[in-house]
Parts: C-alpha cells; structure tokens; sequence
C-alpha cells in the first residue's frame, strides 16, 4: 500500500547565491594598487607661441609667407583695468566690461570670458572665410602691467575654444594701451 | 496576552548564528554583496583618475596654478616656480620679488645668468643642445602680475629657452578640476 502524501516536497532546496569572496580578494588587491597611482590633481601645460618671420630657405617660401600673413593678421585680446577688446587688422571691438568677483573673501578683477570665446569664434569664422589658404591659430593676449595671470590663462582659454591655440604675450604700459585702444574705437 | 518565550524573540544581529546552527556546525556567511556594490563603485572611480604617468611635476605648496581647460600633457623640463614673493629655478630661490623688479618689462639679469649657466651645463654634459633642452617650464601662482610674468618670459627668451610652457591645472569642459 503507497504511503500518503504528506504535502511536502522531500527536494532539497539549495540557496543560490553566488561566491564573491574571490570577487572581494581582486578587489582587496586593485585598490591600493589604484590609489596609490591616482592622481587626483593634472597639470597640464598652455605652450607660448614664437614669433617667426620669413625664413631664408627658398623651399618652403610660400608657407612661410602664409605664416607671415597669419602673423600679420593675427587677433590681439587686449585686457585693460576696465574693458576687454579684441582687434584684427580691421578694427577692434569692444568685448565687456571687467567687474570685481569676491573669491575667498579677496576682491579681484575678472572679466566675462564667455563673450570673449563668442566674440573669438565670430572672428576666426571671418578671418577663416576671408583667407581660407590660411589655417589661423595664433593669438596675441596685449594687457597691462597690473592683469592677474589667471585673467590671462582665462583669455588664453577662451581663445583656445575659438580655435586660437597658440597664444603669445604682450604687456605693456596702462597709459599706452588705453591711449591705443581709446584711438582704435575712436573716442 | 502572555510574554514572548526566548525561543521566539527575533534575534537581529548575528542572524544565522543561532544556537541551533552552531550547533549542528552549519556554515555562517557573512552578506558582501553591498560591500561589493561600494568597492565597484570605488574601483570605477579610482580607475577614472588612474594615471599611467605618474607625477612628474612637483607642485610647491606657495602657489596656487591657474585652471585650464587646454588638455597637452606636461613633460619633464627645467621649472621655474614664481610667486609674489621669490622666483625659483630648479628648486633654488634665485630673486626676491620687490617693487623694483615690477617698474621695469625687461628681463632680470640674475635669472638670465642661472639659465644660461643651466643651458651651458646641459651642453657640456651631452656634447650638443636639442630642442628639449631650450624648452622650460613655467608655475607661476594665480596672484602674479602679467609684468612679472613677461619678464621671466622675457629672461628665459634671452637665455636661449625659446619655448616656454605655463603649468596649470587642468580643468574638466564642466568646470571641475581634473578627477578630484
């Protein structure tokens, strides 16, 4: 005679889970490894531009005087205690007006960069469509002797984003640049 | 309503280790899925800032470097370290920062003299100068005026260093610096 059913299956049930302590060993291992090699802080470097001019070399005369087209051409951001410009052999145009920023409790002087990288792209564009034998990059940032140098890193930057990536640096005189800028925008 | 014998009060912590298992020697394990869950999430992120490299740049504690969006990687050269108070060459201090050394936007002949010794030695050791060696590498702090800037520039021009770097830090396209 067959035995009742007693409503219980007599299958061992066995937990399906998986084993993650040689997961947790690699783990164990990778992350020293990976601290000790982060690095949390990249420096990066901004290379300054070198004025060149007409090589003697007949070979390569006519990049060379490409190059010296760029060169003469080139854009200039100029950044006074005020105002920001930027010129071209065409004129020069008004950019924004620096304003002071509290930054850890330190006023300093800053200027919208933003306009700057719109303003840059608009004149690459120009300069671009206008002479298109010529690959612009070169840009010249012209301050006063006053401008901190992250303000100039700032325009560099900017300049950068517009397609202007080899900078070059120019400082001089307040009362010079304001007498050159005021003569440019015809004050 | 009668009180909870020992036998049924849940036991919280130490869950699988009742008398009964400890007994009958069933196995304890311990739950690590939700350490696993935080150590992937550690592994991914240190594997973001993971930086084959190295750091091949000392960073001195006076300054403080501008923060750039320009993403050329840096390379070992001559440094030197400016700040409102000292210029530095290679670790030396070389000429205190006074209002003297602003008035003026020529180069500093003391700096002129330490690089072109620096070059010379270069020279002398390799028997020849190659365009690595006239490229230097300059950490200026964020607070150093454009005048004091171009005059360092200027010295190392005059020096024979015709290509110089600024150091910065780099900064991601959303406005974070590097990985941190």
């Amino acid at each position: 005679m067959a035995k009742a059913a007693s409503g219980r299956s007599r299958k061992v049930r066995h937990s399906e889970s998986l084993d993650l302590l040689p997961v947790m060993n690699l783990f164990c291992c990778i992350i020293p490894f990976l601290l000790l090699s982060a690095s949390f802080l990249e420096v990066t470097i901004i290379q300054m531009a070198q004025t060149e001019g007409i090589g003697a070399a007949g070979a390569g005369a006519v990049a060379n005087l490409a190059r010296s087209e760029e060169d003469r051409l080139q854009p200039k951001v100029i950044l006074t205690d005020e105002e920001m410009f930027i010129g071209t052999v065409a004129g020069t145009a008004h950019v924004c007006y620096s304003f002071t920023q509290n930054v850890d409790g330190v006023d300093m002087l800053t200027y919208d960069f933003d306009s700057l990288t719109t303003k840059a792209t608009e004149v690459h564009r120009l300069l671009s469509e206008a002479y298109p034998q010529i690959e612009f990059h070169k840009v010249t940032i012209l301050t006063v002797e006053e401008t901190r140098y992250d303000n100039i890193v700032a325009a560099i930057d900017a300049c950068a984003a517009s397609g202007f990536d080899q900078p070059g640096l120019q400082v001089a005189p307040t009362a010079s640049v304001e007498q050159a800028t005021d003569a440019a925008m015809g004050r | 309503m009668s009180t909870p014998t020992k036998r049924h009060v849940p036991l919280l912590i130490g869950y699988n280790k009742t008398k009964a298992n400890v007994r009958g020697k069933k196995k304890v394990e311990v739950q690590l899925t939700s350490m696993i869950d935080m150590f992937t999430i550690l592994v991914v992120f240190l594997l973001e800032s993971y930086n084959s490299d190295g750091q091949i740049v000392t960073l001195s504690d006076a300054l403080t470097l501008p923060k750039s969006t320009i993403q050329n990687p840096v390379s070992l050269r001559l440094e030197i370290q400016v700040n409102n108070r000292v210029i530095v060459v290679d670790g030396d201090p070389i000429v205190s920062v006074d209002e003297n050394l602003l008035s003026t936007g020529n180069s500093i002949p003391v700096l002129v003299t330490r690089l072109r010794d620096h070059l010379e030695y270069s020279r002398q050791l390799r028997g020849t100068v190659t365009e690595e060696d006239t490229q230097i590498n300059i950490q200026g702090d964020v607070a150093v005026p454009a005048i004091l800037l171009q005059r360092v520039m200027s010295s190392c021009s005059e020096a024979g260093y015709a290509t110089q770097n600024l150091e910065v830090i780099k900064m991601q396209e959303g406005g974070g610096t590097g990985n941190g």
